[in-house]
């Protein structure tokens, strides 16, 4: 199944344009940081100067040089995204599995508190924390991470309790293997697809969030991020800047977020077993 | 069996949605609770305002008047939601004067973009494999893939910057009397630019996901019974198949409120459209956490409440859900 699910993606050109794309973008965020020749944060410069060699794109209201605010606003987006996605993906994995390992009340008690965590709006609570406690972004994306698990733990249920219904587990189990050994040698392995579904969704909405909000205002000022570039750079549209100041981060952004639209729709195409007829 | 199942169903996603609700009511009432300090030291402390021992004292007596969450939920109902310090007006004041625009923007682009979206994906499925239909859903994907903050942006640029076709900002021409016809007018010309915007935002989700149900649902057996007993074909698409597609619509929106709250924020920030999230982006600028707080909880409540709605409507189409109740 793997093998097969490897070719299809191959051949998906939603996957290989996301993954190229993503591939651009990966490359930006890991060597950003050696491009920008300037710090950020350095005020010194000339305010709203024109791109020149000096400074490719250009300086902003603050005199700070906008290429190298680009490749750290991209990096960061890119990380809160990444960080929320990975800590709902572990924390959805873990529950999902719990209650289809022990069922019963268990499964019963946490499924009834993820519809009731299905239903609060994120957003909201987020807004929320972010304008009364102005944590530090990790604490956001765990705030995050710990609203959207949900649907990451009903799917693994869903299968897990198919796999764990299967013949070949029937039969480990037959032979004597510890719940431990059918958890970590047949459950966990055989949901990988679901792992990476799972994971580009939650990756896709908290980039997507993170951008949001921090246009919103509701990040550190001081921490630079594509939102944010994108509504200070709107304050000054009638100065002609749109080319090199606005338009960048709103490229990038796009960019980002169609990257990981892509791979999360190509790979619930191919690996969720319910869509996989209406290719 | 099957019924009984889908009615339990039913019956758990409202009470979740009861117990959301109070969820968020408790979260909002606790918050400031929580905070090192108290709302006045937490309003001030980072502002160019200084209070004199006096002052502080009445503010303080002000915000921990309130003492049970009991006593909050009262308070909560009667309307009475404290008072925004960036405005000087009571909060339920302001909201009452930004919930008619947002209702009015968010209504009609779900309205809109459910309905045509729906009737989009169901012919798509229909005309499943047709170079129309490959056409429609590649557009839609890469249409999936815009933040509403480039696509809003751009359009401002566009039309109402560059060609100034469309008002920049506002939900009505200010300080102008007019008839009701011009008004309506006016208010629509307003209306067009962040319309299209969340439009083409929540567009696209839902033609695709219509699309994909419907081709499920195709290759049911009773469509087959239908297409053998020689139904006209819009008969079968739409009295047959078509309310069976419809389950993903309702259960993916939930899902999908994350993306459209947050859009619907910034859309109207960025067109300076008068409504709920224009006052939130105004409220977090200038830290005023009551209003904040207001805000953010009503909108919550509505949310709850759409979805609710959703599940009701759902149950009312869905033959298998309505039969069983």
């Amino acid at each position: 199944m793997h093998r097969d699910a490897r070719r299809t993606l191959g051949g998906d050109p939603w996957f290989v344009t996301g993954a190229a794309l993503a591939l651009l973008l990966g490359l930006l965020v890991v060597a950003g940081p050696f491009f920008a020749v300037h710090d950020p944060h350095d005020m010194s410069f000339r305010p709203l100067s024109a791109p020149s060699t000096e400074h490719w794109l250009g300086t902003n209201d603050g005199g700070m040089d906008i290429l190298s605010e680009l490749l750290h606003g991209i990096r960061n987006t890119v990380v809160f995204g990444l960080v929320t996605g990975m800590i709902a993906l572990v924390v959805g994995v873990l529950i999902g599995l719990v209650c289809a390992w022990f069922g019963g009340v268990t499964d019963h008690a946490l499924m009834r508190f993820s519809d009731i965590l299905l239903a609060v709006p994120s957003v909201m609570i987020l807004i929320l924390v972010a304008a009364f406690f102005r944590p530090s972004p990790l604490v956001l994306s765990l705030v995050l991470a710990g609203l959207s698990w949900p649907t990451t733990a009903k799917a693994i249920r869903a299968q897990a309790l198919v796999v764990k219904k299967s013949v070949h587990v029937v039969a480990a189990r037959q032979m004597g293997a510890s719940g431990a050994y059918i958890i970590t040698r047949h459950l966990m392995p055989e949901l990988f697809p679901l792992y990476l579904i799972g994971f580009a969704a939650k990756a896709r909405m908290a980039m997507f969030m993170e951008a949001s909000l921090s246009f919103l205002g509701l990040f550190d000022p001081s921490r630079k991020s594509l939102g944010m570039m994108i509504s200070y750079a709107l304050k000054y549209y009638y100065l002609d800047i749109w080319w090199n100041w606005l338009i960048p981060p709103i490229l990038c952004l796009t960019l980002l977020i169609m990257a990981v639209t892509f791979l999360a729709v190509s790979l619930e195409k191919v690996f969720d077993p319910r869509l996989k007829e209406a290719l | 069996m099957k019924h009984s199942q889908r009615n339990s169903r039913h019956r758990q996603y409202i009470v979740a949605y009861l117990l959301a609700a109070l969820v968020m009511m408790y979260v909002s009432y606790s918050v400031p609770r929580w905070l090192p300090g108290d709302f006045v030291t937490a309003m001030y402390s980072s502002s160019h305002v200084t209070l004199n021992a006096e002052q502080e004292a009445d503010l303080r007596a002000y915000y921990t008047q309130r003492q049970g969450f009991g006593r909050y939920l009262v308070d909560f109902f009667t309307l009475n939601w404290g008072y925004s310090y960036a405005f000087l007006t009571p909060i339920s004041e302001l909201i009452r004067e930004a919930l008619p625009w947002t209702l009015l923007l968010l209504g009609t682009a779900h309205l809109l973009s459910m309905v045509v979206g729906f009737l989009a994906g169901v012919e798509a499925a229909w005309r499943r494999g047709r170079v129309i239909e490959k056409a429609g859903v590649g557009s839609m994907t890469v249409l999936e893939g815009f933040p509403e903050i480039g696509t809003a942006v751009i359009l401002l640029l566009v039309f109402a910057l560059h060609l100034g076709w469309f008002p920049a900002a506002g939900g009505e021409t200010a300080y102008v009397e007019q008839s009701f016809g011009r008004w309506a007018l006016d208010v629509t010309h307003h209306l067009a630019l962040p319309l299209l915007t969340l439009l083409l935002a929540y567009f696209p989700g839902n033609f695709l996901l219509t699309r994909g149900s419907m081709v499920m649902v195709l290759k049911e057996h009773f469509i087959e019974t239908a297409r053998a007993k020689g139904l006209p074909s819009l008969r079968i698409r739409y009295a047959h198949a078509a309310r069976n597609a419809l389950l993903p619509m309702v259960t993916r929106f939930g899902l999908r409120i994350a993306f459209m709250v947050t859009g619907a924020l910034v859309v109207e920030t960025i067109y300076a459209y008068p409504g709920l999230g224009t006052l939130l982006f105004n409220a977090i600028a200038m830290r005023d956490l009551p209003l904040i707080q207001g805000i953010v909880l009503l909108s919550s409540l509505m949310v709850l409440f759409v979805n609710l709605a959703l599940e009701f409507v759902y149950g009312w189409i869905d033959p298998r859900v309505k039969h069983a109740s």
